[in-house]
């Protein structure tokens, strides 16, 4: 019996401590893949050497007492009041280990807290349940016009970015753990956060404060890429829309998507048949006030809050595992048609909230006044899918 | 036959299985009620009969220690009842009345239970009422002073709503001086018989209440509707003028020292953007669409300016179109007010959004919204 439990205590524990080990830990915290997260590192390293040799100390002291002085029907010790000498080193000691910790952890919060030295700023909304990304216009990166995307963070590598964080509806928190610790997007308020890679190469992270029924699915990646191919990604990202050619299937789609999803979708350029320029109006149809601007949605290999991939299996796998010299070419190759991730871009299209749960029942919204918290089963037929699959794909 | 305990669970069972009914049948089919109701019911059935099989756990023996005495005459199954009667009430009428029901019940639940529990502490029923007020009297006394107090001054606040402003404060003047006076007097003279404190007392609410009731009646004075009629205090006027209505009081309005967005100053003359997080000024600003946004306008420039938010136009009707502006009072040199846009479309091709200072040519941010 007593083998037994001894068995299955050291059975549990090595599976725990084996399961530190595992190779396929993007959101390991403790490998850092920029300064910001070094900064933290270099703290919580010895921090944790500390406290870990202290607990171990301790342990084993109070293993020692139990087992040494356990009644062994002798009679009651001496008992005395106090022992002014030890208890004062006893609390001295700790006392001046916390304050070294201390200091340390302070010099810390404020080297993360620097903002002096940005080099770029981008805007970081959460809603629920995903992240929208706005790229204020900055001459010196190309940013001409403000870009936006959602899902995939894009910065150029070895650069210092500082994100503006904000919510549009409940609190939400925003972190990569390999680029830096995590910090809040609270409504009505701008946190802000310094995040930097220093080699190219794509980051996941997950929203850390729990936001409502999908918070398990609003993820986020990061995607670091060279001083160039970022130039490449903004130019791509400012290029103009263009109407699919007449008569092709992805026209049909165009057509499609302008009745079914721009009453909440915002393709940037899209203009109906009598030249007026289409204007989403996600703040009519959604609580957020907002829904993912898919102008670009193809040069991004994730959707729906990082949760699916757009990239079927070996393509994906072609992107995450590239080195950090052929990684940028890969990832602004984007998603083409041979790569894209059919099974789950359709079953997002025929029925959304089968496959992320989200509030989206269009006869449980008086609550909200008839607005969804996510995207709705639209109803579409399956010769409705194909034509906005083969839309969606040229917007790249 | 009924043991005591058996018929307070039994009547809980009963109220519960009538509400239980009462619910399903004339409120709402839901669930989480009914089963939350049917709970209720099932719990205490059970107790019940658990009590019912004992005999509330008595082994057949008097209590020793229970007063021989009758017990004392209470309010509370009254009010218990009518906490009871309105609950039920409120469920199909409104759900203020529910409120008030459960409060009474409350009540009435703390108020019995410790009545009924202090008769039985000993023999001796002096000692039993002692018992009871020292437990009830400190949550008695505040929540019958607050209650009271929440009377007067309703009262009071109808009053100073219906009279004209000046006789309002003449008003408060001469009523804070009375209760001083009083004050005063119950000092100096603390032989003053019980009876006629009291009646000072009694006398000056009850007056106070029955002018609130009269002026309740009358209704809120004149300039007050017309304002709420014409919307002065929502209608905002954003010429470079002083507006009658929009620009009273500027400086009373609430500013904010966190959570700003981007501070737009007008600094001799010239309009500067300093945006959380970017070095230097701006001359245009980035705003994430259907997102609130606040800006606080600093006017350091001699005059008073407002801050004007061109944010396009919207459609109100069938081909009519609104024009969209938002601003800030008129502010004087040295003070700031905050201005919180939330624009959930961007601007058409050609005309953006601008901030503006109205008698102000050439001064203007472009609000970007992608
Ligand atoms: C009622 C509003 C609404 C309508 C209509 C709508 N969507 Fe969505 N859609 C959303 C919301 C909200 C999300 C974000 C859901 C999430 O990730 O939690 C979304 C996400 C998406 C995404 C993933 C984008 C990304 O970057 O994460 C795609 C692709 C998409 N929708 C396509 C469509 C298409 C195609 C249509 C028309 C057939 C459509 N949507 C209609 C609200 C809508
Ligand atoms: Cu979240």
């Amino acid at each position: 019996m007593r083998r037994r439990v001894v068995g299955v205590v050291s059975g549990i524990a090595s599976a725990l401590f084996l399961s530190g080990c595992a190779t396929n830990a993007p959101q390991d915290t403790w490998q850092p893949k920029g300064p910001n997260a070094e900064i933290i590192d270099n703290l919580q390293k010895p921090v944790f050497a500390v406290a870990g040799i202290i607990g171990v100390i301790v342990t084993v002291a109070v293993i020692i007492a139990v087992i040494r002085f356990r009644d062994k029907g002798q009679p009651i010790p001496h008992q005395s009041h106090g022992n002014p000498a030890l208890e004062i080193t006893l609390t001295i000691i700790p006392a001046l280990i916390l304050t070294v910790v201390g200091v340390f952890t302070f010099r810390t919060v404020f080297d993360l807290a620097k903002t002096s030295d940005t080099e770029m700023i981008i805007n970081v909304t959460g809603q629920q349940w995903w992240w929208e990304y706005d790229y204020p216009v900055q001459n010196e990166f190309g940013i001409t016009q403000p870009i936006i995307t959602s899902g995939q963070l894009v910065i150029p590598a070895g650069t210092k970015v500082l994100l503006r964080q904000t919510s549009r509806d409940v609190i939400h928190s925003y972190w990569i753990p390999a680029l830096n610790g995590k910090r809040d997007a609270v409504p009505g308020r701008v946190h802000l956060n310094r995040i930097e890679a220093d080699k190219p190469g794509i980051y996941a992270g997950q929203c850390t404060e729990f936001c409502g029924l999908s918070h398990a699915n609003m993820r986020m990646e990061a995607v670091a890429l060279s001083k160039a191919d970022f130039a490449k990604w903004v130019a791509n990202q400012l290029k103009p829309y263009t109407s699919p050619a007449e008569n092709t299937l992805a026209k049909e789609g165009e057509t499609v998507f302008m009745n079914q999803c721009v009453r909440c979708h915002q393709v940037n350029g899209m203009k109906r048949a009598d030249g007026t320029p289409v204007i989403a109006a996600p703040d009519e149809n959604i609580v957020s006030g907002a829904a993912p601007n898919l102008s670009h949605l193809m040069s991004r290999n994730t959707f729906a809050g990082a949760t699916f991939d757009l990239l079927n299996k070996s393509c994906r796998e072609d992107v995450w595992t590239a080195d950090s010299e052929s990684f940028g070419a890969k990832y602004l190759s984007g998603v083409s048609e041979d790569c894209l991730n059919q099974k789950d871009l359709r079953g997002w299209l025929r029925n959304a909230p089968a496959m992320k749960p989200m509030y989206a029942n269009p006869a449980l919204l008086t609550s909200t006044g008839g607005k969804y918290r996510g995207m709705p089963n639209l109803g579409l037929t399956e010769a409705d899918i194909e034509k906005l699959v083969a839309y969606l794909l040229t917007l790249k | 036959m009924f043991s005591t305990g058996s018929k307070y669970f039994f009547g809980i069972t009963f109220l519960g299985t009538i509400a239980f009914a009462i619910y399903m049948l004339l409120i709402s089919e839901s669930a989480i009620g009914g089963t939350a109701l049917f709970g209720l019911v099932g719990a205490t059935a059970l107790l019940t009969g658990l009590l019912l099989f004992t005999r509330d756990g008595s082994n057949g023996e008097e209590g020793v220690a229970a007063s021989a005495a009758a017990p004392t005459k209470s309010i509370w199954p009254l009010i218990a009842a009518v906490g009871t009667t309105l609950l039920l009430v409120g469920a199909i009428t409104s759900t203020v009345v529910t409120l008030l029901g459960v409060v009474l019940l409350l009540a009435a639940l703390v108020e019995w239970s410790v009545l009924s529990w202090s008769e039985r502490a000993s023999s001796d029923s002096a000692y039993n009422a002692s018992l009871r007020k020292r437990l009830l009297n400190p949550i008695e006394f505040p929540v019958l002073a607050a209650v009271g107090l929440g009377v007067v001054i309703l009262s009071f606040s109808r009053i100073t709503l219906a009279v004209n402003k000046s006789v309002g404060a003449i008003a408060f003047i001469v009523l804070g001086s009375l209760v001083l006076a009083a004050g005063v007097l119950f000092s100096v003279r603390p032989n003053l018989k019980r009876g006629l404190v009291s009646g000072i007392c009694v006398l000056g609410v009850v007056g106070i209440v029955a002018a609130g009731i009269a002026s309740a009646g009358v209704g809120i004075r004149e300039e007050l509707v017309l304002a709420k009629e014409e919307g002065h205090y929502m209608h905002q006027e954003c010429g470079a003028e002083k507006s009658e209505h929009f620009d009273k009081l500027p400086l009373e309005g609430v500013s904010a020292t966190a959570s700003v967005d981007t501070y737009i100053e007008l600094i001799d003359g010239k309009l500067v953007a300093s945006v959380q997080g970017f070095a230097g000024s701006q001359q245009s600003i980035t705003v994430p669409r259907s997102n609130p946004t606040n800006i606080l306008f600093r006017n350091k420039t001699e005059g008073e300016y407002r801050l004007v938010a061109n944010l396009g136009s919207k459609t109100v009707a069938d081909g009519v179109k609104e024009e969209v502006v938002h601003c800030t009072q008129l502010i004087e040199q040295g003070f700031e007010q905050l201005l919180t846009l939330n624009i959930p479309k961007p601007a058409e091709a050609g005309k953006p959004f601008t901030l503006t200072v109205p008698g102000l040519a050439g001064q203007s941010i472009e609000v970007i919204v992608p």
